[in-house]
This record gives C-alpha cells, structure tokens and sequence, in this order.
C-alpha cells in the first residue's frame, strides 16, 4: 500500500489564486488517474467544491470535527491524495493545528507525504508569510508558487529582499503558473466546470456544451504550460503517483 | 472516401506583396466553380477584400480575443463551405500565434478540414525568414509558395521550400500596367470576365485561365496527397 499524500494549498492574503491552483492539482490528478479527494475550507460556501463537487468537501479546518474528518481518514479513503484549499488568512494557523494534532510528527517519520503550495501574493508581505510558515515545514516539500493566472506582477519585489528571503529556506522550490486569456478564464468560471471539462466541450453534467474552440484552446495551452511545471517538480513522483495509479479504484475511474 | 475541405489562407509577413489579388481570385475561382464560399478580411483598417464582395467577405479585427473567436470559431463551423482568409500583413503575427497555441490544424483536420497556407513569396529576407518560421512553428501545416510577378521579378525557390513535394510553388504572371488598372477596379470580377467577354482571348484572358488552372492542379495535387496518404496508411485520413 502506498503512503497517503497531503497537499495543502494556502497563503495568508486573499485573491492570489489558491483555488485556481488547486483546481489545476485535481486536474492534474485526474489526468493521471491519481485518486484524489479535496477540502474547502471557504466555509460554508466553497468555490472549489463548485468546480469539483464529486471529490470536494467543505470543511472549517480549524474545528476539531472537520479536522478528524481530513486526518483520521487519511489511511483508510480510497484516495491516494488529499488536497486542502486554505481560506485566506488561515494557512500559518493550519500549519500550527497540524503540529498540534501531530500531523508534522507523522511527516517526519514519513508515514505521511506532505508539500504546501505557497501561493505568493505581490507585496513584500508575502515574503513575510514565507518566513512565518518556513518553521512548519521542515519535513515537508515546500513550494513557492508565483501566480501570474491573474495578472499579478511581483513588482514590489526587490531582488536582494527577494534573494535573502529564499536562502532562508534551502529546499524551497518555485512554480511559476502563467497567466492565462482573462475571456477564456471568465468563461470557465461561468461554466463552473473543471479546466479539463472545459476543453472537453463538456457542462457539469458530462453533456456536450458550446464553449468557444479558441477559449479552449487558450485554456489546453495554458493548462499544458502548468501541468509541465508540475511534471518539473516531479510532483508524480513526491506523491508516488505510479503506485496509486495502479490501485482498484484509480483502474475503475481509468475504464470510466 | 470524404474529402477534406480546404481552408485557403492568403498570407505574407509585408505589406502590397498581392494577398488581396490571391484571395480575391481564390474566391473566384471556388465560386465559378458552384462551390460556397465564406471568406474573412483580417485587415480592419482597409478590407479591400471585403470591397470586392461585401455580401461574402466578414472584415474581422483578431487583435482582441472576441475577434479571435468569432474567426476561428466560424472557420471551425461544421458546414459546407470552402473557406478564404486574407491575412494582412498587421494579422499576420497574431494569427499564425493563435492558431498554434489553440492546436488549430489538428481539431480542423479532426473535422474533415484542411488548412492550406498561400505565402505570398517574395525576395525580402524578412519574408524568407518569415517562412521558415512558420514551417517550424506550425510544421503539420500545408504551405504552398505564391510567386506574384508583378510585386518581384524572380524569386528564389530554394528559399521557399515546399511543406509536400507535390504542392510546388504557384506563379502568378505579370500583367501589363494598364490591364493591372482594369482588374483593380471594384467592380470587376475575373470569373464574370472569362465567361463574358466573347471574342478572341485578351491579356486577362490567359492571366486568369491560367491561374485557374494552378488552383485546379494544387486542388488535385491535394486531393492525390489524401489519397496516397490513405492508401498507404489504409485510412481516410488526411
């Protein structure tokens, strides 16, 4: 049996992108026929539970209940991997609950896999985040991921600042996720589907749909873009993915 | 066995190399010959083209995405009908750019459609540069040299290569600089000239039969493409 993998996926600032990320980690799975279940923490209301609602549940991470439902099922659900949207503001108290709970202990003894994804917002704030949350991660694989989906520009980052913040963590690595056509990202929102569904031509339900072709084609571009940053990082592998691919579950979903 | 249908591209990196003149032919030529045609002007500050015929030709600006859908959406239509896009020199960039990125060429050839680009060929290092480079970024794709006379005397094949031994360099005679005059006029059409003017076979006469014929024997130099491709690959598939 293959070890259960954990990607949290958070920052401290809102409307950087964690969900988008997010969405792109499922889909990323999906296409690998990885098992994979995921939690929104935007409770009540989650937006990745919009896109994803078969494998997405929405949970309030800071409540003992919604924490034994993420992390006392880890070794017993089907799924290989377990991704977890962090609502803005909530990653560093996350993080905190998960060395309380004794989370980071499992990590260490490598019962448990586990990477964050930083979703770095423009303001040297940021930078702040990354050394508040660094002290949580030791044992994780930790990735700073610099959103441009949005149209973000880094700007307020002076190189040096930059530079001195990153030595203070040796194994952090950078993603890069590019921006992608602001229409063909709208229309995708409207649609409420995953990426992946959209450049199917496929609506929630699995029918055909009429979504524009250059839409889709901006947005097979761009996922393909993501997706080889992610094959960069050898994401498949940190996860074991070849392993959980060949599970009963993950054959079942590829025949379907 | 179904034929793909063409989508005829007239294209060139610079400006007044003749783009226009090929796709006003081009259209001309599909339409004596019965066949429906739908054709795009991509140069919204001065859609000659779609001077020439106002009720066929869509003036389309791609240089934002809601152009770039209404074109590529309507050249992907699932209809019967033989598509003509004039790209003008300004388009040129743009469009070749999004039909790579958005994987053009393969959902057209998925729906029975075959791009074919006539790259207005001349002797500027910049068009011959331009050509190699869009055999590189799009190297699937059918490019068929066009030598226009009248914009350069000679032209240097090898610069031009082409994508399909067979499709080998179009040559668009020189015409005299009065009967030029005449076939610029906005009212004039080739196919209504060949078929109306009785008597003995003027200067344009032989231009246009002979481009005419260029076309039909690209058409069937295609044609003898897909179906050795078939045979040899014992499919239907372009």
């Amino acid at each position: 049996m293959t070890k259960p993998s954990v990607i949290v996926v958070g920052a401290d600032k809102g409307g950087v992108g964690k969900t988008t990320v997010s969405r792109t980690l499922l889909d990323y799975f999906t296409a690998h026929h990885v098992p994979t279940r995921a939690f929104d923490s935007e409770s009540p209301k989650g937006t990745l539970k919009r896109f994803h609602p078969d494998v997405t549940e929405v949970v309030d991470v800071t409540s003992v209940p919604d924490q034994m439902k993420i992390f006392d099922t880890l070794s017993n659900d089907d799924s290989k991997v377990t991704v977890i949207d962090v609502r803005a503001g909530l990653l560093s108290p996350t993080l905190r609950a998960l060395r309380d709970i004794g989370f980071l202990d499992s990590v260490k003894k490598g019962q448990i896999t586990f990477a964050v994804f930083h979703i770095l917002g423009s303001s040297i704030a940021s930078l702040n985040e990354i050394e508040e949350t660094a002290s949580f991660t030791a044992d994780a694989k930790y990735f700073l991921v610099k959103n441009y989906v949005n149209n973000t520009s880094f700007f307020e980052w002076d190189q040096a600042t930059h530079a001195a913040y990153f030595k203070k963590l040796k194994d952090a690595v950078e993603i890069t996720i590019p921006k992608l056509n602001e229409m063909a990202y709208e229309q995708v929102e409207l649609a409420s589907v995953p990426f992946l569904t959209f450049v199917a031509n496929k609506n929630p339900k699995g029918d055909a749909a009429n979504y524009s072709f250059v839409l889709r084609g901006y947005v097979r571009h761009w996922l393909g873009n993501v997706w080889a940053e992610y094959d960069r990082i050898k994401l498949n592998d940190i996860i074991g993915a070849a392993a959980a691919a060949n599970g009963p579950r993950a054959q079942a979903a590829a025949r379907s | 066995m179904a034929q793909p249908t063409p989508i005829y591209i007239a294209a060139s990196p610079r400006p007044r190399v003749g783009k226009t003149v090929l796709a006003r032919l081009l259209v001309e030529f599909l339409r004596s010959g019965g066949r429906p045609v739908g054709a795009y002007d991509l140069n919204p500050r001065e859609p000659v083209l779609a001077g020439y015929f106002p009720q066929l030709v869509s003036p389309i600006d791609i240089a934002d995405t809601h152009g770039q859908m209404v074109l590529f959406d309507q050249l992907i239509a699932r209809r019967p009908v033989t598509r003509v896009v004039d790209v003008g020199y300004g388009a040129y960039d743009q469009f070749f750019g999004v039909m790579a990125e958005i994987g053009f060429v393969r959902e057209a050839r998925r729906r029975m459609m075959e791009p074919v680009v006539l790259f207005a060929a001349d002797r500027a290092a910049a068009t011959v540069r331009a050509y190699a480079d869009l055999r590189r970024c799009l190297p699937d794709i059918t490019v068929v040299p066009v030598h226009n006379e009248f914009v350069s005397v000679t032209c240097d094949k090898d610069d031009f290569p082409p994508t399909r031994t067979a499709c080998r360099m179009i040559r668009i005679p020189r015409l005299s600089q009065l009967v030029r005059g005449v076939i610029d006029r906005p009212s004039f059409s080739f196919a209504a000239y060949l078929e109306a003017t009785p008597g003995t076979p003027t200067e344009i006469h032989g231009w246009v039969a002979g481009i005419f014929n260029e076309f039909r024997e690209l058409e069937l130099r295609l044609l003898m493409g897909t179906l050795g491709a078939s045979l040899s690959r014992g499919g239907g598939d372009w």
